[in-house]
Order: C-alpha cells, then structure tokens, then sequence
C-alpha cells in the first residue's frame, strides 16, 4: 500500500539493506521463462482498483513519490517502491515489496533511508462490470528495522463503460521506533475516478482523507486531506500513471503537495 | 465533518449508479437461447460462460471493456489474437472469448 509518509523508518547504511528481499528476486527472476505476462494498468496511485490479476501473470512495478512540505516542519522527500505483481487466480494476487526506501532532505540532515520490505494479498469478491459493485479485500504486512505496519482495506469499484469508480477504506496499525514503542492507528479513506479518453489514456481524480491516531488516542484529533488529478497511458505490456495531490487541510507535518508516479511493466 | 459528508454522499451516489449502470454497461449474460444462437456454431453453454467471465475480467486489466458491437465479427478474431498474450489467454480459453463475442454479436 502507501509508502510510509510517516517520516519515521530506520535510518540504516544502503548495505544493511536485508538480503531477503534480494533472494526472493532471484528466485523470481527463475522462473520467469514460466511466467509471462501482463499483470494488469493502474489507473489510479493513491486507491486500488478491484479487479486482480489475470492467473499466471507477472508484473512489476515501480513507485516513486515526491512529497513536500513548506511550513514549519519543512521538508522534502522521494519514496520509492520496487514491487513484483502475481496471478495466483484469477481471483487472487500476491505482492511482494522488494524494498520501500526513501530519500528525505530537511534542514536537519538528508540521506537514503531503506524503510522495509512487506507482502500484500488481495481476493476479489465481485466483478465491477456485471456485479452491482466489485468488491476485493486486503490484507498486507510490512516489517523493516524499525517499523511493523498490518493493513487490511476494503476496495470498491463500478465501471460504467468507459468511467470507472473506486473506493477504498483502509485501516493501519504501526509499530515503530527503535523497540517498536511507538504505536499509531489511521483509518483512511479514499476516492477515485478515472475517465477513458482512449483505450490507451485514461485521465481522473483522486481524494485521499486520513485519521490519524497517534498511539491509538484521538487527541489531537489529526486529520488530512489530500485532492488532485491524474493520467495514466498504458502500450503493449507496460503502463505509467501519474497523480498530484495538494493537501486541502492545514496539518504543519503532511506534506503540502505529493505527486506518485507508478511504472509497471509485465515481465 | 463536511469530508465526511462528502464521502458519504458519493458513497450512495456510487451505489446509486451502480444499480442503474448494471444493465447498461455489463455484456449479456449467457443464456440457453444465447447458446442456441447460429445453432451451436459459437460453442456451448459452459464455453460460452467461460468465454464471457474472461471477457469481463481479463479484459478490464487494461482497458474499459468495449461494446461487442463496436466491431465486426470479422475484426473480432484479430483483435483477440493481438490481446491474448497480454490477458494471459490460452488458446482454449481465446476460443471461450471470441465463442462468447461472436455468439452476442450473431443474437
């Protein structure tokens, strides 16, 4: 899902980076002669999409996000996610984060930070073409040095020809810190729609509204919201979909703009 | 509050649309009559099945799903051919599409 925004992973040399994540990719690297095809386009960056990969298929995809904040807790920062995307079923994907990572520069210090490495799974329940609504639940664990995050999400979708609206509802747990003391829960929601101008362009909107519960309480009673459009164009088997979000609330520790590029291409 | 309100109006708008939409846009379900259609030359009812819930999920990977009519029955066969790899359709299952196609174009 979202890389953390959070500002907060372990800050480790690049060569600490753990090597699982790395054997895992070789292994997948084996057994692509086996395996290839397209996973399947993004439309949207900041929600997901209902529908699952076609059985068999092999995708990977690349984030990066850019997030910049100018008030008084100024800073910049680029998250990147290098992602392998499989059809189990046609009702059924597993995904592997490889790395999440990210490089931030505040007037504090600057540097590259690996956050972690997580697996994602997604069952779709119903079609958005011929059922009332699609539905797929989702489930993922994320774990690095510093950080464990479970999350599990709600996505609807309804295609309506050539216009096509999701929602997701998703719900978080962090652990974080360097003896995972910090515990933070966020309940967000967020809401898409993406118009096919050819079968090749499709363009959209895309708004994204976070609670955050810092160690579980409601306190400070944190709230954001983020709205902004985006454009994906997709050719034979890869696909680039792009979204800027400009915070439409007044939280000094959010960035003010993100703008996510994902880049995915069947393997 | 009022982004609340917002999402819960499109919520029920979403819903709302839903149910109107279902039968525009969803492609007819198969049917014994469907299947009768050209007098079996398009394939079986469970073929058929087969060929509309790939046409309906594969399909949607990459793009919107056409109308069946927004081509002829003669540019269907290519325009599968030149999918089937990227949908991961085997051959079998390329035949359940275009079986499926041609059979609501025919009806």
């Amino acid at each position: 899902m979202e890389p953390d925004t959070s500002r907060s992973g372990g800050f480790l040399a690049a060569g600490a980076i753990r090597r699982a994540p790395f054997l895992v990719f070789i292994f997948l690297l084996s057994i692509l002669p086996a395996i290839s095809v397209f996973g399947g386009v993004r439309r949207f960056t900041f929600l997901y999409e209902a529908n699952t990969s076609a059985r068999g298929s092999l995708e990977l995809e690349n984030w990066v996000t850019w997030q910049r904040a100018t008030g008084s807790d100024r800073f910049d920062q680029v998250d990147f996610r290098h992602e392998l995307e499989y059809g189990v079923t046609d009702k059924f994907q597993v995904s592997i984060y490889l790395a999440d990572w990210f490089y931030e520069s505040d007037p504090e210090h600057s540097g590259f930070v690996y956050s972690d490495s997580a697996i994602e799974l997604i069952y779709n329940l119903t079609n958005p073409v011929v059922d009332p609504i699609g539905l797929s639940i989702y489930g993922e664990l994320r774990a690095g040095d510093r950080l464990i995050e479970l999350e599990s999400k709600l996505i609807a979708q309804k295609n309506f020809g050539p216009l096509i609206l999701a929602y997701n509802a998703t719900l978080e747990a962090v652990w974080e810190g360097s003896d995972l003391a910090e515990r933070e829960g966020e309940f967000s929601q967020a809401l898409g729609a993406s118009y096919e101008l050819s079968p090749r362009i499709s363009v959209g909107i895309e708004l994204l509204h976070e609670f955050v519960f810092p160690e579980w309480r409601d306190e400070e009673a944190i709230r954001n919201l983020f709205v902004g459009p985006n454009v994906s164009y997709r050719h034979r088997n890869w696909f680039v979909t792009v979204t800027a979000l400009a915070q439409a609330t007044d939280t000094d520790s959010e960035p003010d703009f993100q703008v996510r590029t994902i880049f995915g291409v069947g393997l | 509050m009022r982004t609340l309100a917002i999402f819960a109006i499109a919520g029920v708008c979403l819903v709302d649309l839903s149910s109107c939409g279902t039968t525009s846009f969803a492609p007819p379900p198969v049917t014994p009559e469907l299947a009768r259609t050209g007098k079996g030359k398009h394939g079986g009812i469970a073929m058929l099945r087969e060929g509309r819930a790939l046409f309906v999920h594969r399909c949607i990977e990459c793009h919107t799903l056409p109308a069946v009519s927004s081509h002829s029955a003669q540019q269907w066969p290519r325009l599968i051919d030149e999918m089937a790899g990227r949908a991961s359709l085997k051959p079998a299952e390329r035949e359940a599409v275009l079986a499926y196609i041609l059979a609501v174009r025919t009806q």
